[in-house]
């Protein structure tokens, strides 16, 4: 079960990171994917960087194969990171979103 | 002080159910003590490469566990650094060996993964990475995937030459009788392989292999008979990056690599041309086109064409990289790979490599990474 | 007086076609499309539920309203779909917005009307000067058993809105507020069973149709009003009849309506629903305009309120995208990708 303390700690890192907009420096399109994530195959992951000049690394939700470039700008947005076990708490965190 | 490779042997990698960890370590390191010429009571310190025993087969206390299994009542530690392990449990014991307080140690690297799903392995393999990475659904294929897309981009390295790395390793495998996969592939099987990660395929990734190396190290020897050549350990360099792949300076190389190969090139007084032979950290095609940048074999963005010329494999221009076959097509044991990288190397540099000798080696280097690069060993051996 | 100083919807970017799903199920697609008043419905993403839509909406509604999140000194969450039975969305969505400590959090439960209980209730919190601003949100992931007439309609949408009693913030004051309410077992969902059951056409004129049509009499006398008072009126939309046919029987022209309607390209959003109509609504609405609010929750209730708009909507609304915008932002599904996607299979 995923932890509830780690998750509640990293809330303000999850907070912090809202509003947020980047560029796509690297993708690649996820087809053989963790248990966990099985569900959601294929999905892309990028590396963004982001207005303040970090590096950031999420899923890309809502995209379309147009969106998968260098350069890309995207948002961040509020999204379930994954399904949880039956009956453990929810990991909400942070995706990225074509703008 | 000089510190010499007294002996190094190696199980066969692969998908050896019948084999357990204590059976492997048994194997190996018999072969090792009785190739070194010593007995088994000379050997003063037992030090251990292995990432997955706790996370997959719920067993800690390695360094223990194996020390009791191979009847050593010595000092046995465990190191782990995920896919570096071996290389770092080397490096722990050339240290100890410079200290002085021992004069002979064994190292053994050992990881059997085969006995779980893969998909188990996968997320387990993920432990290397960070936080962010995991909860990003990333995987390793993903985690230099993301690398290959931005070398790619950058330097316009293809697809085809990444597969000229498969179909080189997979051509040397076939010279050596411990190599998991002994068949030659085509660019084209590796092309039209399952992709994984794009534009990663199935035929771009290491596999997922069971495996033990050993090697005894000394730093009091005696040349067994003037035919041997000692074989002596140059350097031992490890340097460290930042953990998540999104907080590197760049995407396209391997900080780690390039200060732990500087720092090596230093402690022996030598260069990237003085190499003859080079075993690196290809669990990914990608991976071994980056060492070879990285490494300084070659220019950056320049190594995909050099592949493709056969520049780099047996019989080609040099250094000749991965002549066992690499980690894609001689398997990835993870704790077990940085430690056969030395044996391969000692193999080559001792006159003892068979059908994949290359002629005249005298100076190797072995490359070895943790995760997707937080971590380098580079070690230099030489027979001079 | 009380009124709304910023408000923020959110639709998510899949929808799947009515005439996909009767396909699936050998019905005749013209006949249900043409019975339902509904063409296509938004189908939220497999990482997608009611607090992630309602954290995109509440940004929105702060934008807008141009307040500090530590202001919030009131955050209710009404949805059907909670994701947790025992759990408060409402603390979830604050903390996400970075709304402090000091916000009374409570979640809400009133099938379809739980957001719109929560404006009134916010609005008596305000109007006692017990707070200055208080964020409310209507969210639901809708859920529908495959096979179920309802999974036609069931859809996903979040809206947000902040209430406060500045003169130079409101855009939309609340001038009067009317309600109704019987124990009337038209539609529910038993604790722990996964999809709500309905007693079919019973939904109809004793459920939606008595309450909305009581609570906006009683609206009507209380207030003294009758429809030519007004430019806009907006229904809860199950459907897209019900909503017409209920303008019509109040005595409401279809032009009135029109502006309003979302469930033709959307289905229904639960507690959503009025709300993102509203939303629709105010996205275009002048200054001074009038609407007349109707919601309605199975189980069963209604709640009316009187709306009128303020020069402040003109400037602040250009900060958030309209909710046609969103309607138009969209990608089709599959029936086997649809249920994929919302963990049928």
């Amino acid at each position: 079960m995923i932890s509830p303390v780690k998750i509640w700690r990293h809330q303000k890192k999850v907070n912090q990171l809202l509003g947020k907009t980047g560029k796509i420096v690297s993708f690649t399109l996820i087809r053989v994917a963790p248990v966990e994530f099985k569900q959601q195959v294929p999905y892309p992951v990028v590396v963004v960087r982001i207005e303040d000049g970090r590096g950031v690394v999420g899923q890309l939700v809502d995209w379309e194969k147009k969106n998968l470039k260098l350069g890309q700008k995207v948002k961040t947005v509020y999204r379930k990171i994954r399904e949880p076990e039956s009956e453990g708490i929810i990991p909400y965190g942070i995706k990225f979103k074509p703008c | 002080m000089q510190i010499a490779v007294l002996s190094g042997a190696t199980t066969k990698f692969g998908e050896l159910w019948e084999q357990s960890p204590r059976s492997l370590a048994q194997e190996v390191v018999s072969q090792a003590i009785e190739q070194a010429g010593i007995e088994k009571k000379e050997t003063q310190a037992l030090f251990v490469g292995n990432m997955l025993a706790g996370i997959l087969g719920g067993q800690e206390n390695i360094g223990a566990f194996f020390a009791d299994e191979l009847g050593l009542e010595v000092p046995a530690v465990r190191i782990e650094g995920a896919c570096a392990s071996g290389g770092l449990a080397v490096h722990q014991a050339v240290l100890s060996l410079l200290t002085g307080k021992y004069q002979t140690v064994l190292i053994l690297g050992i990881e059997k993964m085969t006995d779980y799903k893969p998909e188990e392995v996968a997320q387990a393999l993920m432990a290397a990475g960070s936080d962010e990475e995991r909860k990003a659904g990333l995987t390793f294929p993903g985690l230099y995937a993301l690398m290959a897309q931005a070398h790619m981009e950058k330097y316009g390295t293809t697809e085809e030459e990444m597969a000229a790395v498969a179909v080189k390793n997979h051509f040397h495998a076939c010279l050596n009788e411990k190599a998991q996969f002994k068949k030659e592939i085509t660019i084209d099987d590796v092309l039209k392989s399952a992709k994984v990660a794009d534009p990663l395929k199935l035929l771009d990734c290491s596999p997922i292999s069971d495996g033990a190396t050993a090697i005894i190290l000394s730093s009091k020897f005696k040349v067994q008979s003037s035919r041997d050549k000692p074989v002596f350990i140059a350097a031992s360099a490890v340097a460290t990056d930042t953990l998540a792949l999104a907080d590197r300076e760049d995407l396209i190389s391997l900080k780690a690599t390039k200060k732990a190969a500087r720092k090596a090139y230093q402690m022996a007084g030598l260069g990237p041309e003085d190499i003859d032979l080079a075993e690196v950290h290809d669990c990914f095609t990608i991976a071994e086109i980056m060492a070879m940048e990285d490494l300084g074999f070659f220019e950056k963005g320049k190594a995909g064409q050099a592949i493709l010329k056969g520049e780099t494999k047996i019989g080609g221009k040099g250094p000749i990289i991965n002549s066992s076959g690499g980690l894609k097509a001689g398997g990835h044991p993870v704790g077990a790979t940085g430690v056969k990288q030395i044996v391969e190397v000692f193999n080559q540099l001792s006159g003892q490599a068979g059908k994949r000798q290359v002629k005249g080696a005298k100076i190797g280097l072995a490359h070895n990474v943790a995760g997707s690069g937080a971590l380098a060993v580079v070690h230099i051996l030489s027979n001079l | 007086m009380v009124g709304i100083i910023g408000y923020g919807a959110y639709i998510p970017k899949y929808r799947i076609k009515l005439e996909e799903i009767a396909k699936v199920w050998g019905k005749n697609p013209q006949e249900v499309i043409s019975s339902l008043g509904v063409a296509e419905k938004s189908v939220a993403g497999i990482d997608e539920d009611a607090v992630t839509m309602a954290v995109e909406a509440g940004q929105t509604a702060l934008r807008m309203g141009g307040v500090s999140p530590s202001k919030i000194g009131s955050i209710l969450v009404g949805s059907e779909t909670h994701p947790y039975a025992v759990n408060p969305s409402s603390t979830i969505i604050g903390e996400t917005l970075a709304c402090g400590n000091n916000y009374l959090a409570c979640d809400l439960e009133f099938a379809c009307k739980a957001a719109t209980t929560g404006i009134w209730l916010t609005t008596g919190l305000i109007e006692s000067q017990k707070i200055d601003y208080g964020l409310v949100i209507g969210s639901d992931c809708a859920q529908a058993k495959p096979h179920d007439v309802l999974e036609y309609t069931a859809g996903s949408a979040a809206t947000a809105f902040i209430l406060g009693n500045k003169k130079n913030e409101v855009m939309a004051e609340i001038l009067d507020f009317a309600t109704f309410s019987s124990d009337t077992p038209d539609f529910w969902r038993r604790d722990g069973i996964r999809y709500p059951a309905h007693a079919g056409r019973f939904t109809g004129k004793p459920g939606y149709f008595a309450h909305v049509i009581g609570a906006a009499k009683k609206l009507f006398q209380k207030s003294g009003t009758e429809p030519s008072d007004f430019d806009y009126c907006v229904f809860h939309m199950p459907n897209g009849k019900f909503p017409k046919r209920v303008a019509k029987i109040l005595g409401f022209s279809f032009s009135q309506l029109e502006s309003s309607l979302i469930v033709e390209k959307i289905g229904n959003p639960y507690s959503a629903s009025s709300l993102l109509g509203l939303c629709q609504v105010l996205d275009q609405a002048q200054p001074e305009a009038k609407i007349f609010f109707v919601s309605y929750g199975s189980g069963a209730g209604a709640d009316g309120f009187i709306f009128q708009t303020t020069k402040n909507l003109m400037k602040k609304r250009r900060l958030a995208k309209k909710v046609a915008e969103f309607i138009k932002n969209k990608s089709y599904l599959s029936y086997a990708q649809y249920l994929k996607i919302r963990r049928k299979i």
